[in-house]
């Protein structure tokens, strides 16, 4: 155990836990204690200003719980309609070359209701960087089958389990838009734990590093809990989503452009 | 009252298909964003984007669908560019939640429906989304007026900050006109000071384009009810500030032949025609759509014995008509549905001759008053 | 009717693959490389070859005023019988007609009509360049109206010919210059000429 030198002046200022908040959350949120999504949000504005990209970033947020949280990010924003962020990043990216475009979207508004913007976007090359909230439910309207919900998962339209052969497989996104050409990065994270947070941020870290050298679309997906729509309790979420979605959704980097031509 | 936007005589005369004019047009007026998906006969406008826009230094998607296409458009447009998308009848269908998107979230866009014939009547007038709001529709009679009304779009999208419709069709689309193309010379607009550009992040007033325009927590905007009761208002105001028309002969006429678009240029050419021949007829021609040009038509047949709506549909405009008419009981409706048989423009019933019989028939029948 | 001698309109009709619409583009052109206003309206099938295939070509001197579906034309050149049915419903009365005739029997085209009728098929089958035959009836035609100079007519097919057709340009030069030559030995009201 190391004991702190008291011997000499500390190098830097000391911190309150408070202040390692990001300026850029202007306010409490108001989601459900438990979510994951508020986590997800917190290292991706982080990145945001550890990239020093602040100033010139324009967000496009779709339809779901965290669409609360442009009352609450202080980052220019085109709220958009439901699963139509990518093609939006599209035409603003096209316009604004400079800035750093992101999306912000749920399972239900990038894999279900507009599920071939974001395979198009990559397709095309944009270079805009996709963050995908994944819980597995719609959450807003309070806990219907997604196109990712997992196998067994109830929701409310699926009371007994999502069976396969009455409601079908859940999608893989992520793996899809890896194996399109125009795909710069893709990656998949969590934010059950501290550990996964950490690795999660770098993800997003490299999805921008990537969009900013132009490789093409980046998508981080982010798997989140939602212990509402999951109907346990919020301390046992995190444990339910490594239960349930890490099994069918594996964690890491699925495709990296520069990694793979280095 | 013409919707003239001032354009330079000395330019020179150039023999120009609609499509292009029109693309040529839209980048004068310094669109530099289209994305589009192909539906004849609006294709045409498409390709020569496509081959235009690059040299602009601009950027045209061949989107893969028309929803995508819109919500580009709506993205490029959110950071100040100039943008327009279009398609037709069915195209603009799928556009429409992101048309009234566009209405509740403040930004502005053309949207180019080359139709296939007038059967877009309703769907340019009252729209398919949802909300409390409008679209401003041009209707342009031929090629150089479609050329005036393109740049003429441009400003007004801009200057209300909100979709605006220019209502062609195949013979604008397709017809080769000697035009005279020039940089537009309109009023000067307030600068976007609201457009995303990404700027004003981390300094507290980083902006937002939202139709729930609820603001940030730190400054609270409008919220639904008083953002859209606020849109609301400014619908009304254009309705009132934007109606133009144009007639001739009313008030001498017995018989007033009502049309709009192309319907209108040859509505126009036939009561030349029977007036030389000496018959009491004129015409009064809506030239916004949305808004109809409703206290002008009301004076326009004051002394009308006869109000005769022709328009290539089943009836659409006649609605508006019927609302607005002197006399209700005055109005006859001498248009109708008539398609040509690749359904991809207009049938038989949109031809000098043909209006000339129905208009003469009209004629012939005794009048109410 | 109204006097419509300010705007001269003209109907050009055959089939798909005769260079109907390229003709009417020329005239078109050279029209409005003279400062004229012009306008080309087209109608034609689905098919490149052998469907129905009209233009309709108006010039001006002023912004034009004539449809573009044409309530009645001044003049029209036919180039086959297939399609020519247009030709008593919008030709006026008196109004010229120059037909095809290695294709259409001029006698055959209407009454009331100046009627010309030059073997431009078989004029083009001797230049060596039967698909000029469109170049012919239109040089034809311009001579006749004077509604160009040749020289503007060769400079519009000129500039309308696509790099990959550009090597066509002189023989549908000398296709203009025939057709022109033609008209001066063509007489008019239903005399075909030989």
């Amino acid at each position: 155990m190391s004991v702190i030198n008291t011997q000499t002046p500390p190098t830097g200022p000391a911190q309150k836990v408070a202040e390692f908040h990001t300026p850029l959350i202007l306010g409490e949120h108001g989601l459900c204690p438990g979510c994951g999504e508020p986590v997800a949000l917190r290292i991706l504005l982080e990145t945001l200003q550890e990239l020093n990209l602040v100033q010139r970033t324009i967000g496009v947020v779709g339809h779901g719980c965290y669409g609360s949280f442009v009352r609450i990010m202080d980052i220019d924003v085109l709220q958009c309609l439901h699963g139509r962020a990518p093609a939006c990043a599209t035409g603003i990216k096209r316009m604004r070359p400079d800035t750093a475009v992101f999306t912000l979207q749920g399972d239900g508004d990038m894999v279900n209701e507009g599920l071939q913007e974001v395979i198009h976007a990559a397709a095309r090359g944009e270079n805009v960087t996709c963050i995908l909230l994944n819980n597995g439910v719609f959450g807003d309207t309070g806990g219907q089958q997604t196109a990712t919900t997992v196998l067994g998962q109830r929701t409310k339209t699926s009371l007994e389990g999502r069976d396969a052969e009455k409601h079908g497989y859940p999608i893989r996104i992520a793996d899809i838009v890896a194996s399109v050409d125009g795909a710069g990065y893709v990656a998949r994270g969590a934010v059950n734990t501290a550990r996964e947070v950490m690795r999660t941020k770098r993800l997003i870290r490299n999805a921008f590093e990537s969009q900013l050298a132009g490789e093409g679309l980046s998508l981080v997906e982010i798997l989140t809990m939602c212990p509402t729509g999951w109907f346990v309790t919020a301390p046992d979420g995190p444990d339910y989503l490594e239960s349930s979605m890490t099994a069918a959704y594996p964690l890491g980097v699925l495709h990296s452009r520069s990694a793979e031509a280095n | 009252m013409s919707a003239t936007a001032p354009v330079a005589e000395m330019a020179p005369l150039e023999l120009l298909e609609g499509s292009t004019a029109i693309a040529r047009a839209a980048i004068l007026s310094n669109c530099r964003f289209f994305a589009g998906y192909p539906m004849s006969p609006f294709t045409g406008l498409l390709e020569n984007m496509a081959k235009l826009m690059p040299a602009a230094g601009g950027v045209c998607i061949n989107a893969e669908s028309e929803i995508e296409g819109v919500n580009m458009v709506i993205g490029a447009a959110s950071t100040g560019a100039r943008a327009a998308t279009g398609s037709c009848g069915q195209g603009i269908a799928l556009m429409q939640e992101a048309v009234a998107e566009a209405a509740l979230n403040e930004t502005p866009l053309v949207i180019f429906n080359m139709a296939r014939n007038q059967q877009d009547y309703f769907q340019c007038t009252r729209g398919g989304g949802w909300g409390d709001y409008r679209t401003l529709t041009l209707a342009p009679k031929d090629v150089p007026e479609a050329v005036e009304h393109t740049q003429l779009l441009f400003h007004l999208a801009d200057k209300y900050r909100a979709p605006v419709i220019l209502y062609g069709d195949p013979l604008i689309a397709q017809t080769r006109v000697g035009v005279r193309l020039a940089a537009p010379d309109l009023e000067p607009l307030a600068p976007k000071d609201w457009a995303l550009d990404g700027t004003m992040g981390g300094t507290g007033k980083s902006r937002q384009v939202w139709t729930w325009a609820m603001g940030k927590v730190t400054d609270p905007g409008l919220g639904p009810d008083g953002h859209w009761r606020a849109v609301a208002d400014k619908f009304e105001m254009i309705a009132a500030a934007e109606q133009r028309w144009e007639s001739a002969y009313a008030d001498e006429a017995e018989t007033l032949v009502i049309a709009f678009g192309s319907a209108a240029k040859f509505t126009e050419y036939v009561v030349d025609e029977l007036r030389a021949e000496g018959h009491s007829v004129g015409w009064f021609r809506p030239i916004t759509l949305w808004p109809f040009p409703g206290a002008a038509l009301a004076q326009a047949t004051r002394s009308s014995r006869r109000v005769l709506v022709y328009e290539l549909n089943a009836g659409q405009m006649l609605d508006d008509v019927r609302q607005f008419v002197h006399d209700r009981d005055t109005v006859r409706f001498i248009g109708g549905v008539s398609i040509h048989e690749s359904g991809l423009s207009y049938g038989p019933l949109l031809d000098a001759p043909v209006l000339r019989d129905r208009i003469l028939a009209a004629m012939a029948q005794p009048t109410e008053r | 009717m109204l006097d419509s001698t300010s705007e001269h309109e003209l109907l050009i009709l055959g089939i798909g693959g005769q260079g109907i619409q390229l003709i009417g583009k020329t005239l078109a052109q050279a029209a409005t490389s003279s400062g004229r206003h012009a306008m080309l309206a087209a109608e034609y099938g689905g098919e490149m070859r052998g469907g129905p295939s009209q233009a309709t070509v108006v010039i001006g001197e002023r912004p034009l005023r004539s449809l573009p579906i044409l309530a009645s034309a001044g003049s029209a050149i036919v180039m086959h019988d297939r399609f020519c049915g247009v030709v008593p419903e919008r030709l006026r009365a008196g109004g010229l007609l120059v037909v095809n005739s290695s294709i259409v029997d001029p006698a055959a085209a209407g009454d009331g009509y100046r009627v010309g009728g030059l073997p431009a098929t078989d004029i083009a089958r001797e230049l060596g360049k039967p698909q000029t035959a469109g170049f012919i009836m239109l040089g034809a035609f311009n001579a006749l109206t004077g509604l160009v100079t040749h020289e503007q007519l060769v400079d519009a097919m000129r500039s309308l010919l696509p790099p990959y057709r550009i090597e066509h340009a002189d023989s549908n030069a000398a296709a203009l210059l025939a057709g022109s030559d033609a008209a001066r030995d063509l007489e008019l009201s239903g005399t075909v000429a030989a």
